[in-house]
């Protein structure tokens, strides 16, 4: 088990945060591709907290019950999301990106929880298991 | 850091070596655009062999990029892209955002370019 | 000691003592009903006795672990090369028919004490047989589990027919599982041979649904994304009519009917002539 909340409240911190959760995977027995979709899952959320979040903190760790996983926990104190079924779906955006950062993540991962409530500010939470 | 754009014939050659934050990007492709004009370069390509994850905002960039420099005159291609790569992105839901021409490698890229500027040659001057 | 304990040091003694009988007795009847034919007359007196020695320590601890280990050991061994799940069942309950009738034949004086160790004797008979049944069929389920694993790793072969050509023949029914490895072993050897061209047959998959299909748009659209065109070939009428009626965007995908004309095409998308040798 290991744990680490890192900050993620600028551009360099998306790129650090996503070598140390690729490193976490690797570490962890996950293939290339699911590396791959993890990290880019990570991109995705950690960007969402710089540019919409106005910064916040993510945990990575390795979890394990009866099987083998990584967890990973964006938080974020900004203005939370107005419309979150509308941003889960897909295409929409506000800053005018692809639109896609939260329902990609939720594609590439196994597990994807959010809550988010305006003016308190978001957290997600996103699992993927070893096959 | 400064990432060299590269001449050969009429082409641009930009290769991604590390992993560029967003700013970078955002500067890469000011340079990118600058350089098309100033060598008025009939073809641009982008190797992303090197890099590990493409997210939305990194696709976003080379779609924009690729785009701009059509208007420009430079025909883009990318390669060298990573298998884990294209399906994260294909399961990101790029499907449809996705319209970059694409190749292999860097060889392929430039013989694709060159059939390119063959026909449109062989139309013009013939 | 209770009542019960007492019965059951009584019967597990008598077990014991007339063991050689029993045993002899138990062999006989199973030879005549041809349960032993595969066996050799070691094989028999050391299986028999192991058997017996088994139930009568469960008989008499009330503990199910020895009895439990050597049905799993039994089942797995594959005694079952030379005894069907049947016949050892059939031997099973033959042991219990040996045993019941000697208690039978001990206890006929006296028909309460009878039916009093009955009482003690059934359930655990009862439980020794449902652990052997068990035993085989969680082997059973064990080797299923196991082969089906064994056929996913087996995984769908990439086959290079020209330097820049790969076919990939799909067989059989695809779930996430499989998709998902097919997806990524025909991705890798795209960039390994440098294949500019994918044909996919499919004329070995017997439905296409819309998961099938979700899954081959995908693996085109991320071939394209490497510098690959792919083709598929071998769509049966009734899966072509099934995708349609599914309303599957079928526009992105080049088919053409056979694996002969998907190579065909191949090689016009990469300007090669197959010529005769003159």
């Amino acid at each position: 088990m290991s744990e680490d909340k890192l900050p993620v409240k600028n551009e360099s911190d998306i790129i650090s945060v996503r070598s140390f959760g690729r490193n976490l995977a690797a570490n962890a027995g996950f293939g290339i591709v699911d590396q791959c979709r993890i990290t880019t899952a990570i991109s995705e959320l950690a960007r969402n907290a710089v540019v919409h979040g106005g910064g916040g903190s993510v945990t990575i760790k390795t979890i394990q019950n009866d099987k083998k996983g990584i967890e990973i926990i964006f938080r974020d104190e900004g203005p939370g999301i107005v419309n979150l079924e509308l941003a889960l779906k897909g295409g929409y955006s506000t800053v005018g990106g692809l639109g896609i950062g939260l329902s990609g993540a939720k594609r590439l991962m196994d597990e994807f929880q959010i809550t988010s409530s305006a003016g308190k500010g978001t957290t997600v939470i996103i699992r993927k298991w070893l096959k | 850091m400064e990432i060299p754009i590269l001449k050969i014939e009429d082409f641009l050659i930009v290769s991604f070596q590390t992993e560029l934050s967003d700013d970078e990007i955002d500067k890469l492709r000011e340079d990118i655009l600058d350089k098309i004009k100033e060598t008025n370069a009939r073809g641009l390509i982008i190797d992303i062999t090197a890099l590990k994850i493409v997210d939305s905002f990194m696709a976003r960039s080379l779609s924009s990029i690729a785009t701009t420099a059509t208007l420009l005159g430079a025909k883009t291609v990318v390669v060298g892209m990573q298998p884990a790569v294209a399906l994260t992105l294909v399961e990101l839901g790029l499907r449809i955002k996705w319209n970059i021409q694409t190749a292999l490698n860097l060889e392929r890229g430039i013989n694709l370019l060159r059939e390119a500027l063959k026909s449109e040659k062989d139309v013009v001057y013939e | 000691m209770t009542e019960k304990e007492e019965f059951v040091e009584e019967l597990s003694g008598l077990l014991e003592d007339n063991a050689t009988e029993l045993k002899k007795q138990w062999v006989k009847e199973m030879t005549e009903m041809g349960l032993l034919e595969k066996l050799s007359s070691l094989e028999i007196e050391q299986q028999s006795t192991a058997i017996y020695d088994t139930c009568v320590l469960t008989i008499k601890t009330g503990m199910y672990e020895a009895a439990k280990k050597y049905a799993r050991e039994m089942a797995k061994k594959g005694v079952l090369e030379a005894m069907t799940v049947d016949q050892i069942i059939m031997g099973m309950l033959k042991l219990r028919d040996v045993y019941g009738r000697f208690i039978f034949y001990k206890y006929q004086k006296d028909v309460e004490k009878l039916y009093k160790v009955l009482g003690v004797y059934e359930p655990v008979a009862n439980r020794i047989l449902s652990i052997v049944a068990l035993a085989f069929v969680e082997e059973r389920e064990m080797k299923i589990t196991d082969q089906q694993q064994a056929m996913l790793t087996l995984s769908t072969p990439v086959l290079q027919i020209r330097d820049q050509i790969l076919v990939l023949p799909l067989i059989g029914t695809i779930d996430s599982a499989r998709a998902a490895q097919i997806v990524e072993q025909l991705l890798n050897s795209i960039v390994d041979t440098q294949a500019s061209v994918v044909i996919i047959d499919i004329t070995g998959v017997p439905i296409i649904d819309t998961a099938v299909a979700n899954h081959l748009i995908k693996t085109i659209q991320a071939a394209k994304m490497l510098g690959a065109d792919t083709i598929i070939t071998g769509i049966s009428p009734a899966n072509a009519q099934t995708l349609v009626t599914l309303g599957v965007d079928l526009s992105m995908m080049t088919t053409r009917g056979s694996l002969r004309s998907g190579v065909k095409l191949a090689d016009e998308m990469l300007k090669l002539v197959v010529m005769e040798k003159r």
